[in-house]
This record gives structure tokens, sequence and C-alpha cells, in this order.
């Protein structure tokens, strides 16, 4: 492969455009070409932040949801529920001081012809 | 050989069929420039694949197969001259060696059989002068279109030939005159 000088001194343009004719790339260079070309073309698993594929993420994120709502309707269930029972204690309320009065009409009712028998005695 | 722009040319083809074919025709071009450039088989084929890669990702904004193979003569050129740069950044610098007439680097001294003398005595030029001595002599270039495709001034390809061919010349000669003596 190495050339003589004498020749290269002669005409050396020549020589230069002689010997610097593309040599041949390596045997199965397109192969190996082709296969990063490939590589490159395949998708890419999207990367996410710490490392964990979208999946995790949304389990956790329904997860979270249900956590969050469950918590939420349990609020509210127990607001209803309070709301009931003050209703009933009310109610109760109600009643009792509505027995009470009539109970207590009843009992000054009886104890007004007494006071006024007492009362014509003396 | 002057590069013609073509007008109205269908973009080139990206299915790998035809891409390997692209491959195939430009293979030994590209190859040839990293090998020139850089001096190492290793790095050359590193280099061409990543100016394939490269050519593959960008292949949808070339017009034609000339436009293909200007964008690889300069991408090839431009990629190899920073892999020079990246090994002389590595290595001491490579300046030093350039004084020193036919002295190359470790690495390059190791494929010195796998090169003519041409190419050995090309590893000698600075990267600029390389580049433009194969556009010139490899890919038989006018210096006009050299400046096009290197983004170079005329005057400095010019520039870079004469004196890459006249150092050239002495390194012959001085050769042939050890190679004479024996």
């Amino acid at each position: 492969m190495v050339e003589p000088m004498d020749q290269l001194s002669e005409n050396f343009d020549s020589d230069l455009r002689e010997q610097l004719r593309p040599r041949s790339a390596p045997l199965g260079f397109a192969d190996r070409v082709m296969a990063r070309v490939a590589a490159d073309r395949a998708p890419r698993p999207v990367r996410f932040p710490f490392g964990r594929p979208l999946w995790r993420w949304a389990a956790v994120a329904a997860l979270v949801a249900v956590t969050v709502l469950g918590g939420l309707e349990h609020d509210r269930q127990q607001r209803i529920a309070g709301q009931q029972a003050r209703e009933q204690v009310l109610l109760a309320l109600r009643i009792t001081g509505l027995t009470l009065r009539q109970v207590q009409q009843k009992v000054d009712a009886q104890e007004k012809p007494l006071s006024d028998k007492e009362n014509q005695s003396r | 050989m002057r590069v013609q722009p073509f007008e109205g040319a269908p973009k080139v083809d990206d299915s790998p069929h035809q891409f390997r074919q692209i491959v195939e025709r430009h293979q030994a071009r590209v190859y040839s420039i990293a090998f020139r450039i850089t001096g190492d088989c290793g790095v050359a084929e590193e280099v061409a694949q990543d100016v394939f890669l490269e050519l593959h990702r960008n292949l949808r904004r070339l017009e034609s197969e000339h436009h293909v193979a200007a964008w690889l003569r300069r991408v090839a050129c431009h990629r190899a001259t920073d892999a020079l740069r990246r090994r002389a950044a590595r290595a001491d610098s490579i300046a030093e060696e350039y004084q020193d007439g036919m002295a190359l680097r470790p690495a390059a001294r190791e494929f010195i059989p796998l090169m003519n003398r041409v190419e050995q005595l090309l590893l000698t030029l600075p990267p600029a002068q390389r580049s433009v001595m194969l556009l010139r002599y490899q890919e038989d270039l006018e210096p006009e279109d050299i400046a096009l495709e290197l983004a170079m001034p005329l005057a400095t390809v010019r520039s870079h030939l004469q004196r890459a061919i006249k150092m050239l010349r002495e390194k012959a000669q001085r050769t042939l005159k050890e190679y004479s003596r024996g």
C-alpha cells in the first residue's frame, strides 16, 4: 500500500488524487449503521419523575382520589346523622315542653279551687 | 465537480430500504474523510456511524442526493475534526507534534501499516488543512465548492490548499531523501 516516494514527487497533484481515493468502509459498516438507526427509531420508554411509569402514578392518583372522596362522603354522612340527631333532640324537647306545660296547666287548674276555698274559710 | 442544487426535486425518502442504499452509496466517502482526519480506524468508524445517524435524523430537511452528499461531506469533516480535538484535549497538545515533521500521535502510529504514504503525510497537517485537502483531492471539489461546504472564505481555502501542498511536497521530498540514503 505504501507507494514509492519518487512517483509521488514527479506528479504530485495526480498522486494526491490517486492516493486519496475513497477507501472502502469496514465490512458490515452499513449493517451497524442500520442497527443504530433502528435503535434510534424505536420508541423510548417515557421517563417519569423518580423513574416511575405512568400507570403507577395513575394508581397513586386514584388511591388519593378514593381516599379524599371517601373522607368527604364520610363527613357528609356524619353531618347528616348529626343533623337528624339534633332534630330528634329538638323534637323530644318540644314534646317534653308541651307535656310539661299541659301538666302545669292541670296542676294550676286543680290548685285554683283549693285556694278559693281557703280564702272563703278565712 | 460543482455542487448543483436540484430545483423542485422531491425530498429524500427516509424508509429503511432507501436509507440503507444511501449509506451504502456514501459510506466510503464518509469513512475515508473520518479516517484521514482522525488517523484512527476505530474513531473513524464511530464518527462515520454518528454522521449517518445524524443524517437519518435530518433526512427530511434535505432535498436531493446532491444535498445529501454535500451534507455528509460537511458534517463528516466537522465531526472528525471535533473527535480529533476531543482526543487532543485528552492527550498532550497535538500542536507540538505538528512541529515535528513526520511525528504522529501514538494512536496514529499504530495504524501506519494501514495507511498509504499520502495519508500518513496528511496527518501531519493541521485539521483545517486536512479537511480542505480531502475535499479537494478525495472528493474532487473546486475551491469555490469547498468554501461553500465548509463555510470558509474562498481566500482561506486557497491559502490552506497552497500551504498544505507546499508542506506535503517538502515532507515528501525529505522522506524521499531519507529513503534514498537508506
